[in-house]
């Protein structure tokens, strides 16, 4: 997935396309190159005072109301954490040191930590450095307080047997199975975006004076009033003063360096961050430099006060910042440079930060030091008028001059989007490595209006995480949910409820042994049991889960800021707030490789009978080794991803009997438990355990990525994929959330005006069709010796010539490199 | 790649004009009793969707079997000869140590194996039963050419509709010499137009004017291949002159004045790439209103189709355009467009 690269990568890939210096030394941009010179090289750091001081204010609130016990931590953390201004950084809040840095959850992962500790540095992908004497703090300080009473520790004692053997090693909870895989350990709940316009409006003393009035009127003989309410409300007015303090110390960082700076320019910008930093957060912003900096602690702040899934989106950076911009600008004292500066201060900032998974099982879930921050732009306004203006094509051109891979830049999509929008949109993804993702409001709007949401929330909603959404003042907290290996239950049915990789052990449902099935239904039958018995189980996991996670997590800030939390004077992590919506999802991980494997089975070996199941079966136990032509055979038979009907049909009973499940049962749990396909890179290690596949797949190798073909096998073009897409999803359910749609094109097919005209209609298309996500990858030279490399992954690139016909893999080295030198210059 | 096998098929002097299989009798002849376009049957090399050079929008291009000429550049080879016909692939081939399913079922003992382990076709024995490919698990072997309806075809190019009806693409009709199968081109163009499908066609022009008469009225766009303004040099090059050629796009501006027309020359090296040459094809498209322009750069890109089909590349070892080569002929072209437009 394009957005897993890490800087580094990026800017490796930026070099190679020859892109790096192009917009270095403008204006706007000198600053922000700057600053990601000195850092992008270095490999990121543990820093441990974040667990350290809260670990240190656990210790001495036991007893008392979780919420409150969190916001005394996030007092003592503010108090004591190192506050840092960086050379040339006009905005200052860092949750860790300088340079590119993570931070520790022991409340969330610490019976992790020991292991951590040894094994971070050596990691083959997303290794972290931690200091000797750090190192020292988390086996003295942290890890000891947190034995027995982490959220994972009391997650594994709560799941039954069954449950539990899909879910972790039975004998080793610290190792997932990759089965039924939990993700509620390595976060405290789904990818969530804050209302930051609330804070830029009233200031964290405008939140605390209405938690003050509301404590005020709490009615004295009231129980609940007295336990629930007001612990919940000395919270916010806790939290509040957190973090002012911890901006005023930056105030007083930035005064008493500005007083010894001998550089006139430098010690002029200390002098603003000094008076900035004093005014703001705890004050409504004045203008759009205030604006910037009040969200950045508010989201750095965030950051410190809890893990949630992936890190708080920043919402629609493009509306509420607008009215600040377009103040300064007509007042003339801000100018577009100056404002794009400020942007890309930013996104220096956020590259810095990286999301530390401490367990084995959430780094692989994130290879690659995924990231998340999504920035909103464009979209309808609440009243369902185009909402895009000038800070939107600000944001698209920052997106094309520093293309850097912060921050996640989501583009909304709906029908009425101005022609200027789209093109822009689609230049952006030519120039920026297929950023910005995009999301369709034509499926989002009708089906959360159908979940329960109004017209005015569900305009306004913001990009989420990797492909979700959230309707800040609306929903709240959802607990993580199972990412499913729907190909593991397919080698279930194969092999009568066992998998290869573990052996005799029974895990899943003896379902028969296919060697004497006769029919497709039978087969059919068999996977489809083991798939529901997964599902079933998935969400036993979510009802300890939802329990266990208002035990252990509380969100005085992130509650404070949200309408209902404050209004029913209740943390954010209750499992049901009153007028809330609980928007949750669990995953099917190998959606592709499963359809194409039941195809080849239905086809080859109860339609056509060209292959026997005893020949498949043992040839998918060697790892076809000495059957390459049956293995041919099986690729070569019809895959999902090519609007063909016949293995698109067995998607649409795939997600329908995932839908009629959750229709059924997840009322019961209180929430919404979707459907959805968005793998972030957990394609990868789901594939790890999953034997040879009946779509010709390796042992071992990598699963389909998210709703997207399995690799290579999409050979019929990007128009095959999106209707294949369209063809095996379920419109008549609302039970369907997110799918992750990855597209790949050429840079011949977008070449010039004429080629963003039709990436524009491409574009225009996937909206007619309210598929929910697409991002694309516009695939450069490197690609193409990549597929040069690696033909059988790449047998779907068509070169596309006039009044020619052919596949890239096919052509001789020879002919290869001749197309490579072409790319990107000439018209063929 | 094959060994040097005799080639099985000789291009030239291979087509006369207008030597065509009883299929493409003209639809007005009416000799035979006419089926309903939609049960017209033609045989198709690839249909294939996501075209984005090939006419406006975003397109799906049928490529029909047959051409009339032989030109040495041709980059579908597979496309000349008018029936199914067997093409190998060694790449994919997965050696006969994996798998020999092809070597048992050829009647003809066509197929032996070489010296890598893989199979080695001898086309001069092959005649065509296509009994390998069916066997072939890796389409190594594999076919070009499968028949199909009007109504097929279109069921699959409408598939893409919604890109269509966003973008103002459309069908693209090529080959070959896509209007060779006459009846059956003419068939798809007329049912294409009746269900309102925007409507582009490649042709060389070297085809009886009543055909592309014909087709003219079903069409929104042509790309109409210009090789060369000299007759013998165009002979030599294609096995054909080109007076019926430039006659018939003389013709179609005339009678279809509101089509648009894009004059296409690919330029190849030793045969049109001089200023002369492009220049004078450049003042012939001056006399044709409203008609645009283009240049083609050679490319060799459909070589290893030559060797899949058991023959061998006319142009081997002719390299690439020199670099900015095809800019200042394109410049040339430009210029005598403007000279031609002030002097009209
Ligand atoms: S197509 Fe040719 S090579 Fe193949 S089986 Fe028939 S005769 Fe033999
Ligand atoms: S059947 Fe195909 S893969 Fe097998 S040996 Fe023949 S050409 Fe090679």
């Amino acid at each position: 997935m394009s957005c897993c690269l890490s800087p580094q990568e990026q800017m490796l890939q930026n070099q190679i396309e020859g892109r790096e210096n192009k917009h270095r030394s403008e204006a706007g941009h000198v600053r922000a190159f700057k600053i990601l010179d000195r850092v992008q090289t270095l490999t990121p750091k543990v820093d441990v005072e974040r667990g350290k001081y809260f670990t240190e204010s656990m210790r001495q609130t036991e007893g008392q109301a979780l919420v409150l016990r969190w916001a005394k931590a996030m007092k003592n953390v503010a108090e004591k954490i190192s506050v840092y201004i960086d050379d040339d950084q006009l905005l200052v809040g860092r949750a860790g040191s300088q340079g590119r840095y993570g931070i520790l959850y022991p409340e969330l992962d610490g019976d992790f930590l020991d292991l951590a500790i040894q094994e971070l540095d050596k990691r083959e992908v997303s290794p972290f450095v931690i200091d000797p004497s750090d190192a020292k703090v988390i086996m003295e300080e942290i890890a000891p307080y947190w034995k027995g009473k982490t959220f994972h520790e009391d997650l594994a004692v709560a799941l039954p047997e069954d449950t539990l053997k899909l879910t972790y090693y039975p004998d080793n909870v610290l190792l997932s199975r990759f089965i039924v895989n939990e993700t509620a350990s390595f976060r405290s709940s789904l990818q969530w975006v804050l209302d930051f316009e609330k804070v830029l409006k009233r200031g964290f003393k405008g939140l605390k004076e209405e938690a003050q009035e509301k404590l005020a009127a709490l009615d004295p003989y009231s129980p609940v009033g007295n336990c629930e309410k007001r612990p919940f409300l000395e919270a916010v007015v806790t939290v509040c003063d957190a973090v002012t303090i911890w901006a005023n110390r930056h105030a007083a960082l930035a005064a008493e360096m500005a007083a010894k700076e001998t550089d006139p320019v430098r010690k002029q910008e200390l002098a603003r961050i000094a008076e900035t930093c004093a005014w703001v957060p705890e004050n409504p912003a004045r203008n759009f430099y205030e604006a910037m900096q009040s969200q950045w602690f508010v989201q750095m702040f965030s950051r410190i006060e809890q893990k949630t899934g992936t890190i708080i989106s920043n919402g629609r950076m493009d509306q509420y910042m607008y009215p600040f911009y377009k103040a300064d600008i007509e007042a003339g004292v801000l100018t577009e440079d100056e404002a794009i500066e400020l942007f890309e201060c930013m996104w220096v900032g956020m590259a810095q930060f990286i999301d530390l998974y401490i367990s084995p099982t959430g780094g692989a879930f994130n290879e690659g030091y995924a990231h998340w921050e999504a920035v909103t732009v464009g979209g309808q306004t609440r009243d369902g008028r185009d909402a895009t203006n000038d800070l939107t094509y600000l944001l698209l051109r920052s997106k094309r001059e520093f293309p850097l891979h912060y921050p996640d830049l989501a583009a909304r999509i709906h029908a009425r989007a101005p022609k200027r929008y789209l093109w822009e949109v689609a230049e952006t993804i030519k120039e920026g490595s297929g950023f910005p993702k995009l999301i369709n409001d034509e499926e989002i709007i009708p089906l959360h209006l159908s979940k329960g949401a109004t017209f005015e929330e569900i305009n306004d909603y913001a990009v989420s995480g990797c492909a979700e959404i959230r309707m800040p003042n609306r929903d709240t907290y959802t607990s993580c949910c199972a990412y499913i290996n729907y190909a593991a239950a397919l080698e279930m049915a194969l092999y009568n409820g066992r998998m290869l990789k573990y052996g005799d052990e029974l895990i899943g449902l003896e379902t028969g042994d296919p060697m004497k099935f006769t029919d497709w239904e039978q087969f059919w039958n068999a996977y489809l049991a083991q798939q529901l018995n997964f599902i079933k189980h998935a969400f036993i996991q979510q009802h300890n889960i939802i329990r266990l996670r208002a035990e252990h997590f509380a969100m005085p800030m992130g509650s404070a800021m949200h309408d209902l939390c404050m209004k029913n004077c209740v943390d954010i992590h209750t499992p049901q707030i009153e007028g809330g919506i609980n928007l949750g999802y669990f995953e099917c991980i190998g959606y592709g490789t499963v359809i194409d494997s039941l195809a080849a089975i239905k086809k080859l070996v109860f339609e056509e009978k060209k292959v026997g199941m005893g020949e498949l079966i043992e040839a998918l136990r060697t790892n076809f080794e000495g059957k390459e032509d049956l293995r041919a055979l099986l690729r070569n038979s019809p895959c999902y991803g090519n609007n063909d009907s016949y293995p698109d049909t067995i998607a649409h009973a795939i997600d329908k009997a995932s839908l009629e499940f959750t229709k059924k049962y997840s009322q019961e749990l209180g929430v919404h438990l979707d459907l959805r396909y968005v793998p972030f890179t957990s394609h990868v290690p789901f594939g790890r355990v999953v034997s040879a596949t009946p779509n010709g797949r390796l042992a071992w190798t990598a699963l389909s990525d998210g709703s997207s073909a399995s690799h290579g096998a999409d050979i019929n073009g990007p128009t095959a994929i999106l209707l294949s897409n369209y063809a095996s999803k379920n419109y008549d359910y609302r039970e369907r959330a997110a799918r992750l749609l990855n597209v790949k094109f050429t840079p011949h097919c977008v070449e010039g005006d004429e080629g963003t005209a039709k990436l524009v209609s491409f574009i225009k298309t996937w909206c007619d069709l309210k598929l929910w996500h697409i991002q694309f990858n516009i695939i450069n030279k490197e690609t193409l010796l990549a597929a040069q490399r690696e033909p059988d992954k790449y047998r779907n690139l068509i070169v596309r010539i006039a009044g020619y016909s052919a596949y890239f893999c096919d052509l001789s080295k020879d002919l290869q490199d001749d197309l490579i030198a072409r790319t990107g210059h000439d018209t063929m | 790649m094959a060994p040097a096998a005799p080639q099985a098929f000789r291009p030239r002097p291979a087509v006369a004009a207008g030597a065509f299989d009883t299929r493409n009798r003209l639809h007005k002849e009416k000799t035979l009793p006419t089926l309903p376009d939609t049960k017209q049957k033609g045989l198709v090399f690839n249909i294939q969707k996501y075209s984005v050079h090939d006419g406006p929008g975003i397109r799906t291009i049928i490529f029909l079997k047959g051409c009339s000429l032989r030109c040495d550049w041709c980059s579908n080879p597979e496309s000349q000869a008018l029936h199914r016909q067997l093409a190998y692939n060694p790449q994919k081939c997965l050696g006969v140590d994996a798998c020999k399913r092809c070597l048992d079922v050829c009647p003809h003992k066509a197929i032996s194996v070489g010296e890598d382990r893989k199979v080695v076709v001898d086309f001069t024995r092959c005649d065509n039963c296509l009994q390998c490919a069916e066997a072939c698990p890796a389409d190594a072997l594999n076919v070009y050419g499968y028949e199909v309806s009007v109504e097929q075809a279109l069921a699959r190019v409408e598939e893409d509709d919604i890109f269509y009806s966003r973008s103002g693409g459309g069908l693209t009709l090529s080959g070959g010499e896509p209007l060779y199968q006459s009846e059956f081109a003419l068939a798809l163009l007329r049912e294409a137009r009746k269900r309102r499908i925007n409507t582009c066609i490649e042709t060389c022009g070297n085809v009886p004017w009543e055909v592309l008469k014909e087709a003219g009225r079903y069409l929104d766009s042509v790309f109409y291949d210009v090789k060369s303004a000299d007759s013998a040099r165009h002979a030599r090059v294609t096995g054909t002159g080109n007076e019926r050629i430039l006659e018939n796009l003389r013709k179609l501006r005339e009678a279809y004045p509101g089509l648009a027309i894009t004059v296409r020359t690919p330029v190849i090296p030793g045969v049109n790439d001089d200023e002369a040459s492009i220049g004078a094809i450049a003042d012939f498209v001056c006399t044709l209103p409203g008609a645009t322009y283009e240049l083609l750069a050679y490319h060799r890109m459909g070589t290893p189709k030559y060797g899949y089909i058991g023959r061998t590349y006319p142009l081997e070892g002719v390299g690439n355009l020199p670099e900015g080569r095809i800019e200042e002929l394109r410049a040339v072209a430009k210029a005598r467009a403007e000279c031609c437009q002030a002097a009209n």
